[in-house]
């Protein structure tokens, strides 16, 4: 594990974890808040959500990573998913937010918490 | 020569008061285990010689994943979501919070038969005893279980509550929403006959169907898995409107039914459309009562799925003006995937509602003790 | 008929059916090979109303049917009960499996209701029609709108509430689609007749006329839910559907349901992407009907506010049927300004209606 030298996390800055942690389509829970947060290693880039869905509490980070169905008439049954693996659905009642933003297009109001993440040294750094 | 025998003192367990009775909770058979519990020739004819695999239509999201179940309810053996007793006391009773669980395992098949259907009642009934309600499997006493019943065998389904009645942990009778005709039909009569016999509820749970045993609408086909169970619940409806205008609680008077899964906000307008033909109907229809009193007086619904706009203070209104303190049972649908926490649904009620919702109407309806054996380590549900 | 004292709110009723005078006058507007076929008359044998289809008062003297005599009905409705304007909905003989039979029975009526209501009489300029189109028979029904496109005095399209499949599926699709850009709403009512359908409720057949009554109304719901999750109103923002039997107060608790349950759905219908509860304003109507509550309720202003019924409900008497609603009957706790949306603002909204023109001091006044 190397040593961050010069550049130090700053304010509420935490080094969660190294990177080859969370290969890519990945994700993993870290104990931040009374009830975690979920980093997620989308594409190579890195989100950081709250693990819990505001509907009735439950684990969102136990939940599938899809993508957005959107209308494709070229294709049978008329239907494409785009954007795998950007979105997380909570294991209890399947609401689905955006990994990037904790919100939906249908009801931008309901969203989850998010943190800002980046990676530092090859290690991940949330700001919670 | 005497001999002294020391016993030690136990302290008896101490018991905590019933502040969450869940009138919905789902245990499923482990693969193959009712087996021994078949009839036969069922057994031969339906079980052992024609294997079916999935036959999911109007899925819900995700299917192929979640199953329609709370996708941390998976026990890791590879069985299905509530086939694990410590696993579902675990969810069910000490995460949750709910101090007793009303059990209501939906018997599998669909079969043309009504003898066969009558052979899976049996056979869930005999399984529901050994697993879940055995002082084994009950150790805790927070389950309740169900006489399942196939209401296309009238007279088979009364001897089949006969034989369950007075059990300690049966707590109702269960029967599915979908075979024709409507319940107000003097066919279904041994069924109430029994039922009141006993003071055992008639509960009745939504079961979908296959085939032409779906509550296919008169108007045509649903597309999707979210227009046909939204729309569900005018089977119910039409069930209710059976029961007031065909005069069952005049020839059953005590006769009490839950209908649970079904929603229960559209009860409301329901009560004003059929005071207002009834109103309007005059001696034709021959009640003795207003619908809205037999409604109130006689039937029960489940809070589970909970139904609300974004204002709340609707609902709360809505509650209010149906009596819902009067009518409403808590549940959670445990495991299934629309399931509702104890700890977030009494935040949707008002207040002046809570406990009668919660608990007080469970344990009148349910006939059940006012305590049970505490639980370390139970979620308080507090409100 | 009295409301309020002190009261001159104008009324449009947005619903009297109308009839024609038995058989023989219906043969009259038909031509061979219709002429001849096989064509049962109004009367519902099952799903009848034990004790008669129709209200006390709208028998006309001279023995010719309900609804089907258009001075009789105007000098009720114009005369007696002050009545400004009314939307005329023709009744028919029933769901016909011969398709082309059905469409030609169709255009009879609306024959009769242009000629006889809407172009000649002493109340033509009062009356509004609802043009009947097959759904059985698309091509028909584009071709029946084609031959009466551009008629003043027709406001809306008619259909049955009873259909073979739920009225978002695709084959429907044109039918709304050519009434949304001909500017008419679509009301859907039970057809009354001799129809070959299924049973009127999910559990088969009802034993009793009340359970019949309180069900049969309810099916707008199945179809309502289709058209939303189909897209009908994301495809086509400017198509309007009328449920002319009432029941909207089921609209509020299913709607909930459709919006709660159906959200974590939307994945499956990226044809209609928004909230379901998004596609009600502007879209959704009713005809109010004589047992809609909540009656007397002192909440009943509140529960018309929900859901925006406020803005969906228009009076209707459904005249001459024994459900017979009148305006006396509104539930005493709607603020004045619900009373006069649904009295005549909503449908003078949507059909156009030009209330100065017909109310010039005329009015449901009390007395």
């Amino acid at each position: 594990m190397s040593i961050v030298r010069d550049a130090r996390p700053a304010g509420r800055e935490q080094v969660v974890c190294h990177v080859d942690e969370i290969p890519v389509g990945s994700h993993k829970v870290v104990p931040i808040g009374r009830h975690g947060v979920g980093i997620y290693n989308v594409a190579g880039t890195f989100y950081a959500i709250a693990n819990y869905c505001p509907h009735e509490g439950g684990p969102l980070c136990s939940g599938r990573v899809r993508g957005k169905t959107v209308v494709d008439s070229e294709r049978p049954g008329d239907s494409a998913t785009v954007r795998e693996g950007e979105f997380i659905h909570c294991p209890w009642h399947q609401w689905g937010f955006e990994l990037a933003t904790g919100t939906t297009t249908v009801k931008p109001e309901w969203s989850i918490r998010t943190y800002p993440v980046r990676v530092m040294d090859q290690h991940v750094v949330i700001t919670a | 020569m005497a001999i002294t025998e020391i016993h030690e003192r136990t302290a008896p367990p101490a018991l905590k008061p019933i502040r969450v009775v869940d009138s919905d909770v789902h245990p499923v058979p482990r693969r193959g285990a009712t087996l021994e519990y078949f009839p036969e020739p069922f057994r031969s004819k339906y079980l052992l010689s024609h294997p079916i695999g999935e036959t999911i239509t109007y899925d819900a999201p995700d299917y192929f994943y979640a199953q329609a179940m709370r996708v941390d309810s998976f026990p890791t053996d590879g069985e299905f979501p509530g086939s694990d007793p410590d696993l579902a006391f675990r969810q069910a009773i000490l995460e949750a919070g709910c101090d007793i669980g009303i059990l209501e395992p939906l018997a599998g098949g669909w079969y043309n038969d009504p003898d066969a259907l009558h052979a899976a009642a049996i056979a869930m009934n005999r399984w529901q005893d050994a697993v879940w309600l055995s002082s084994e499997g009950n150790w805790h006493q927070r389950w309740r279980g169900s006489v399942s019943v196939s209401i296309e065998a009238p007279e088979a389904a009364a001897r089949e509550i006969e034989h369950w009645a007075g059990h300690p942990y049966i707590a109702q009778i269960l029967i599915k929403a979908e075979p024709r005709p409507s319940w107000g039909d003097p066919k279904y009569n041994p069924i109430w006959e029994a039922a009141v016999r006993h003071d055992l509820p008639v509960t009745c749970h939504l079961g979908r169907g296959q085939y032409d045993n779906l509550p296919i609408p008169p108007v045509g086909l649903p597309s999707y898995n979210h227009d046909f169970m939204v729309t569900y619940s005018l089977l119910a409806a039409n069930q209710v409107m059976s029961l007031v205008f065909d005069g069952v609680f005049d020839r059953f008077p005590a006769l009490r039914i839950v209908l649970v899964e079904h929603a229960f906000t559209w009860i409301l307008p329901l009560m004003w459309r059929m005071d207002a033909i009834y109103s309007a109907r005059g001696s034709e229809t021959g009640l003795r009562r207003k619908p809205s009193e037999y409604v109130k007086d006689h039937i029960r619904f489940t809070t589970q799925p909970l139904d609300y706009p974004e204002d709340r203070l609707e609902l709360a209104r809505a509650i209010e003006w149906m009596e819902g303190g009067k009518i409403l049972l808590y549940s959670s649908d445990y495991p299934h995937w629309t399931f509702d926490d104890p700890r977030w649904l009494v935040k949707h009620l008002p207040e002046s509602v809570r406990d009668n919702v919660m608990y007080r109407n469970g344990i009148e309806t349910y006939h059940l003790p006012e305590t049970v054996p505490a639980l370390e380590g139970q979620t308080q549900v507090v409100f | 008929m009295t409301s309020h004292p002190d009261d001159s709110i104008p009324v449009i009723d947005a619903s009297v059916h109308i009839f024609f005078d038995g058989a023989a006058d219906m043969r009259s507007y038909l031509q061979e090979p219709f002429k001849s076929r096989g064509i049962p008359d109004y009367e519902m044998s099952m799903y009848g109303a034990p004790g008669g289809e129709y209200a006390p008062g709208t028998q006309h003297p001279d023995g010719r049917y309900p609804g089907s005599d258009p001075e009789f009905v105007g000098r009720h409705l114009f005369e007696e009960l002050g009545v400004a304007a009314a939307v005329l909905h023709p009744m028919s003989k029933g769901i016909l499996p011969d398709r082309h039979l059905n469409s030609a029975v169709l255009a009879a009526h609306n024959d009769m209701m242009v000629s006889r209501w809407l172009e000649s009489g002493t109340y033509r300029d009062r009356f509004y029609g609802t043009l009947r189109v097959n759904p059985d028979d698309i091509d028909g029904a584009l071709k029946e709108m084609a031959r009466w496109r551009g008629h003043p005095r027709i406001v809306q399209l008619g259909v049955p509430l009873q259909s073979r499949d739920l009225y978002g599926k695709p084959q429907y699709r044109p039918l709304w689609r050519a009434a949304a850009e001909a500017g008419l709403p679509v009301a859907v009512h039970i057809e009354v007749g001799s129809s070959v359908t299924t049973a009127p409720t999910p559990s088969g057949h009802t034993r009793t006329y009340a359970q019949y009554v309180g069900f049969m109304a309810l099916n707008y719901i199945y179809h309502q839910m289709n058209m939303i999750a189909e897209g009908v109103f994301e495809e086509l923002p400017d198509f309007k559907v009328v449920w002319a039997d009432g029941a909207a107060d089921m609209l509020t608790p299913f709607i909930w349901r459709m919006d709660t349950f159906g959200r974590p759905h939307l994945e499956q219908t990226p044809w209609a992407p928004e909230m379901p509860s998004h596609y009600l304003p502007d879209h959704v109507y009713f005809v109010q009907s004589s047992v809609d509550g909540p009656a007397d309720a002192d909440f009943a202003g509140e529960w018309l506010r929900m859901t925006g019924k406020e803005n969906m409900v228009m009076f209707g008497s459904s005249y001459p049927h024994w459900q017979l609603a009148t305006v006396d009957a509104f539930p005493p706790a709607w603020s004045p300004e619900q009373r006069e949306r649904v009295l005549w603002r909503n449908a003078a909204s949507l059909y156009g209606i030009d209330i100065a023109a017909h109310a010039g001091g005329v009015g449901v006044s009390g007395s």
